[in-house]
């Protein structure tokens, strides 16, 4: 018997989503679904006493407390260098936004750690920076980074580039009639910015702060970086300490805390969803020219003003990572008789270590990119077509493993892969947890630009391969998978580029052989050899850069949306 | 070619019904129009027929072959219906050039290459498409967009072809070309031809036979003549061109004729059945003279084009439409005389 | 792509089965296992190594997840204490192998059985920056008030050195726990391992720092701003031991690696890294004392590895690490 199907779609198109569908879920939803069911057992029986023991420890309330106090104000920070960029960026009429927007983005492509591996290299005592230009702080000071308020600004900058996009999209959207409409009624300046524009940009930055916070609260490069020498941690550098230090006897412990997590987590993904849709509702029907406020003789100065910002948060670290690439001991300053190319030698042409990784994150980046997209394309096609119940599900659920915090699915990955069933091996150790925890997490980064495009597209184009005798083979293959291509690319270049940075999961997975370069970054600065981190970190940044250049070259090829810093 | 029989045909959408109970026949090489207002279930029924939905009751059958039957859950899917289907939005692949728009049916059928080329330029030759050939889709107007469509069709030799409003993008005057190449079409091919349009006069111009649809049902089904002057209720007398339709009392049957008192005054009228119940006053039923059946008012006047319609409130209020040449003012007083016209009854 | 993942993940993998690889687990910094790993070779050409470097708790614990897994992959280990080889040759994770170079140790120097040899003699000292004013000779010193927030070191939670240190310390009558709680008292730091405490003090972070004594004198070498100190109480050691595992799938390239590390060569490379090599007779690197010189605390490992859990528990009381 085979599947009647609503449309005249054949039996074989709900056959096949029924099939992909399958995969999709026990690639992103397993995991989370194990480490559920282990907070809630004790030993194989329901039972929270576990769960209860653990969290009352002061290690894990104090943890508790940093995340939040960290997300928090993080967020608060990100949302006022964000909105402030995207108001004047989207509303005004800066010259140059194409390059603004362009090098705003670039610290969102660059690893967290290595954000705060080169914040570190301009600050304190010990900036090779600071001690050439002769403005280093007297002996004894501490690491001003070293601390929550480091923490809290290095967030707040890695971040804010997500409250920029949101909030752009949501003024984009604002039609330049709505404020004539105001104008005529009499109403001036400021109050029609207060009154009027505001209260539509509102669903859109709350969406962004949700988000924003959950991805704080997830972020473990940075409190790792700079928290764990002050002896601040957050839960997700708890995690990682525990697992790190005790091995996988504590495993269940580390499950209730992932799991206290993830519930902060699903709190801010709620209401992310929540203002999302009001936004939706909001602002109905065809919008005309976008806002374009002159700013007059305010524009050079806001100009400058913006740039040195970009400048700052950008330029400096960089300034400060490649100076400390340069040394040959830590706290030499730099000078002509003491620059060498000691570190980069080492660490990119004898270190073993550093080949072994840089195979591994290229090999696992290109291979998820490649494994999604063959994975995506047709079931987002399939989902368009057949909206079943159970696709509908799916396709709520499908951000989880990306909005998650790392740490979370890496600890549902152990769980549900360190004894597989039936028999006795283990994935545990090898690259194929890594590899099917990158599925399961990046899962959302290809299928929503996929989808995206395929919503765009008209459904017409299948059906008229369909009436002229097209299979299902036939109409994917020769009108489907062309026409959706483009998108396609995009999406697997942003699943290369975030796949092959990534510490967060790889940090708890990684085993002898299977390291990868955020995981091998972070050691190498943990032990001491700041200068041969530095000098792969420079040279990952170097790389995300050329990436992100060769997208941007070719983004006139992707359909609309799919590009995140499009202008 | 063939036959299309519909019988039962239902179809509903989460429980609300588009279609009920279609029973009928297109004949082989007919060429038939789905006419009827937005919403009264002309396209659903199109796309029932190709496939890309499925009915919630009943059977369709193309030709000798059943490729719907619901009691007996047996579907045959669009890609083996052998029909050929033209979209509003004409459904060319954005990245494939006329040529291969036109013949990926044939690659689909596994021609070989020789016969896919003759196949090809025989299609795009009668559709005068023979110098867009080598043409992206974004390059072409709307009207050779439409035409490589129809290219399409020609080139597997479908059973039927079912186009769904194509011309409906079209501005006025390249509709009226257009309508000749469909027509010329239909007689090069002799395929069944199904039409959906919501414009009569399209309706009228093409097609054998049409199907006026509304709320889902087949109000009447014959030639526009009949159609137009023999409209069997109330809904086809008003949707197809001009009339109004005014109830009629005291029927009487006489040898040769049928009388009735319409407006006050007692007519002869022409109907197909016995007693019927309302007549469609047309303007060709209503002659303007000095003196006449009834007294109206000009409410209305507007320009034609070579001649006048008037919009008219007779004495006791209803509102009738004539034509004429001459020039009349608003507010003038006439007198109409009817002239034998159709009546149908209505519950 | 994912053959080419599949067929090196398999390679990884089974590359330690073959006859010509061995797997090293290390302690040792990157640059000095580099450097060792590439001697061995010179003297070993048909041998292959592929080595991974963690800190010592992080590393063991790495390993037990594996054993536990069924999966462990080092054939031998250089790790920086005795104390935790003891333990792990308790559990009847080490094969016991003589090597025939052991004639020329001191037997204080390595397992009567033959679990585990000692490579090296790295002290823990004093390092301060070149910028202050008062330079510190004693341990004592380090727990003056006048040096509040200014002292850092390494957690033995992290690092094996650490952990015997403060065994050593708190085993001597005149310094004890109550060292320690003057320290917790002055607020010195006590995180991570001995690189970043020795970035701390380079960087003039935390001016004064107990740290590993190659660290201090190789990078001073190099113009870090610091100096090492020999405190006049003595120092702690850890000798860097080297062991063969008993789930080792080559027993034999495994020997050979022990072999090489104790031998006069090995020992000679473990002198040109800047360490004090463990041999008899082999003299010390430039900027250390002679060996007759420097002092050590004594040591028990046996009674170190019974108290290692409290020791751990205590220190963290004390100092609040994770």
């Amino acid at each position: 018997m085979g599947v009647l199907t609503k449309n005249g779609g054949s039996r074989s198109e709900g056959w096949l989503l029924s099939t992909i569908l399958i995969v999709a879920i026990s690639l992103t939803l397993a995991p989370v679904l194990r480490l559920f069911v282990e907070g809630v057992t004790d030993q194989g029986a329901v039972g929270l006493s576990l769960a209860g023991e653990v969290l009352r420890q002061p290690s894990t309330l104090s943890a508790l407390k940093h995340s939040l106090v960290t997300a928090g104000f993080g967020t608060l920070v990100s949302v006022v260098l964000g909105s402030a960029f995207a108001f004047l960026v989207a509303l005004t009429d800066l010259r140059a936004k194409a390059a603004l927007v362009f090098c705003l983005m670039i610290p969102m492509m660059i690893p967290p750690q290595i954000t705060a591996l080169s914040w570190t290299q301009i600050m304190g005592p010990s900036s090779v920076l600071l001690k050439t230009l002769g403005l280093a702080p007297p002996l004894g000071s501490p690491q001003p980074l070293y601390s929550a308020q480091g923490i809290i600004l290095l967030l707040g900058i890695q971040h804010m580039s997500i409250i920029f996009l949101t909030l752009r999209a949501g003024l984009r959207a604002i039609p330049q009639e709505v404020v004539e409409a105001a104008r005529i009624s009499g109403a001036r300046g400021l109050r029609t910015w207060w009154q009027v524009v505001m209260p539509l940009t509102l669903p859109s930055l709350a969406a962004g702060t949700a988000i924003t916070f959950v991805t704080a609260l997830g972020n473990f490069g940075i409190p790792a970086m700079l928290g764990i020498p002050a002896g601040y941690a957050t839960l997700p550098t708890l995690v990682y300490q525990k697992l790190a230090g005790m091995g996988t006897s504590v495993l269940a412990e580390v499950s209730i805390l992932a799991m206290l997590i993830g519930a902060v987590a699903v709190t801010g993904i709620l209401t992310q969803r929540f203002f999302q849709s009001r936004q939706r509702v909001y602002l109905v029907g065809a919008t005309s020219r976008p806002l374009a406020i002159p700013l007059g003789a305010a524009r050079l100065p806001v100009e400058v003003l913006l740039w040195a910002v970009v400048c700052t948060i950008l330029v400096l670290p960089m300034f400060g990572l490649l100076a400390t690439s340069l040394v040959p001991a830590y706290g030499v300053p730099l000078r002509l008789d003491t620059v060498t190319l000691q570190a980069w030698t080492e660490v990119l042409l004898r270190q073993p270590v550093t080949t072994r990784a840089f195979a591994n994150s290229f090999g696992l980046a290109i291979s998820a990119a490649v494994v999604l997209m063959l994975l995506c394309l047709p079931l987002a096609w399939l989902m368009e077509r057949n909206p079943t119940r159970l696709s509908r599900l799916f396709d709520s659920l499908l951000d989880l493993p990306y909005a998650l915090p790392g740490v979370v699915l890496s600890i549902a990955m152990i769980l549900l892969l360190i004894k597989l069933p039936f028999t006795d091996a283990t994935l545990y150790g090898t690259i194929w947890i890594i590899f099917l925890a990158y599925l399961a997490r990046f899962f959302a980064v290809m299928f929503r630009p996929v989808q995206a495009s395929l919503k765009q597209l008209d459904p017409a184009m299948g059906e008229a391969a369909q009436s002229v005798g097209a299979s299902l083979f036939q109409r994917l293959r020769d009108v489907i998978v062309p026409l959706s291509a483009p998108a396609a690319a995009a999406g697997a270049i942003l699943v290369f580029l975030t796949a092959f940075n990534e510490l967060t999961v790889s940090a708890l997975l990684w085993s002898s052989g299977t390291e990868t370069l955020g995981v091998v970054i972070f050691n190498l600065d943990d032990s001491g050899e700041t200068a041969m981190a530095s000098a792969l970190a420079m040279t990952i940044v170097l790389v995300v850069m050329a990436l992100m250049v060769l997208v941007q070259l070719m983004s006139r090829r992707f359909p609309k949306g799919v590009v995140p810093w499009q202008t | 070619m063939a036959d299309i029989s519909l019988s039962a045909l239902g179809k509903s959408f989460a429980g609300a019904p588009a279609l009920h109970d279609i029973t009928t026949t297109f004949k082989d090489g007919e060429f038939v129009a789905l006419l009827g207002p937005s919403g009264c279930g002309k396209t659903t029924l199109l796309r029932l027929l190709a496939g890309f939905e499925m009915p919630t009751t009943g059977q369709i059958s193309i030709g000798p072959r059943e490729v719907a039957h619901v009691a007996g859950n047996r579907m045959v899917p669009p890609e083996d219906r052998n029909i050929g289907f033209v979209f509003q939005s004409y459904a060319l692949w954005p990245h494939m050039n006329v040529r291969r728009n036109v013949s990926y049916p044939l690659e689909i059928r596994r021609f070989s290459k020789a016969e896919i080329t003759a196949q090809t330029d025989q299609a795009l030759q009668a559709t005068g498409l023979t110098d867009y050939a080598d043409r992206m889709p974004s390059e072409l107007s709307g009207g050779q967009r439409q035409r490589v469509a129809l290219a399409r069709c020609l080139v597997s030799h479908p059973d039927a072809v079912l186009l769904d409003e194509p011309l409906a993008n079209l501005d006025v005057a390249l509709r009226a070309s257009m309508q000749t190449v469909f027509t010329d079409f239909h007689k090069r091919t002799g395929a069944t031809m199904v039409y959906v349009t919501h414009d009569q006069s399209e309706a009228m111009a093409m097609a054998d036979r049409i199907a006026v649809m509304d709320k889902g049902r087949i109000q009447q089904f014959d030639t526009p003549q009949t159609l137009y002057e023999r409209p069997r209720n109330r809904f086809v007398a008003e949707f197809v061109g001009r009339g109004t339709v005014v109830p009629m009392r005291g029927v009487e049957k006489s040898d040769s004729a049928l009388h009735g008192h319409v407006l006050g005054t007692r007519i002869a009228v022409q109907s197909g059945d016995d007693l019927p119940s309302h007549v469609c006053l047309r303007p060709e039923n209503l002659t303007i003279s000095e003196t006449g059946d009834l007294r109206a008012k000009v409410a209305r006047v507007t320009y034609l084009g070579g001649k006048y319609l008037l919009e008219t409130v007779a004495d006791c209020g209803t509102r009738l439409l004539a034509e004429t040449r001459a020039r009349f003012d608003v507010g003038m007083q006439l007198g109409l005389t009817i002239t034998t016209p159709w009546a149908f009854s209505e519950e | 792509m994912k053959t080419i993942l599949t067929t090196t993940a398999f390679a990884l993998m089974a590359s330690t089965a073959l006859a010509d690889t061995i797997t090293l687990y290390t302690s040792q910094p990157n640059a000095d296992a580099q450097q060792t790993v590439d001697a061995f070779k010179a003297a070993n050409p048909d041998t292959d190594v592929e080595w991974v470097r963690d800190g010592t708790t992080k590393l063991m614990a790495r390993l037990r997840a594996e054993i536990e897994a069924g999966n462990p992959q080092p054939d031998v280990l250089l790790i920086a204490d005795t104390v935790t080889l003891e333990g792990m040759a308790q559990d009847g994770l080490l094969t016991a192998y003589q090597s025939p170079e052991a004639a020329n140790y001191d037997s204080a120097l390595y397992s009567a059985d033959g679990f585990y040899h000692s490579t090296k003699l790295i002290t823990t000292g004093i390092v301060y920056n070149t910028g202050v004013e008062t330079a510190p000779t004693s341990w004592n010193d380090l727990s003056d008030a006048a040096l509040k927030g200014q002292v850092a070191m390494p957690s033995p939670l992290y690092s094996g050195a650490a952990l015997i240190h403060l065994a050593t310390l708190t085993g001597d009558d005149s310094l004890g726990w109550g060292y320690y709680e003057q320290l917790a008292a002055n607020d010195a730091r006590a995180q991570g391992g001995n690189g970043g405490t020795f970035k701390a003090v380079a960087s003039g972070e935390k001016p004064y720092g107990m740290v590993v004594d190659f660290l201090a004198i190789r990078n001073k070498a190099e113009g870090s701003p610091v100096e090492f100190v020999f405190p006049t109480e003595g120092v702690s050691y850890v000798t860097e031991p080297v062991a063969i595992m008993s789930t080792a799938k080559n027993v034999e390239g495994a020997q050979k690696f022990v072999d090489f590390l104790l031998s006069a060569e090995g020992q000679d490379v473990v002198l040109e890294m800047g360490y004090i090599p463990a041999r008899d007779g082999m003299g010390v690197p430039a900027g250390f004392p002679a060996r007759e010189d420097i002092k050590l605390m004594d040591f028990d490992p046996a009674t170190a590895l019974k108290d290692a859990e409290a020791n751990k528990a205590k220190f963290t009381e004390l100092f609040g690490a994770e």
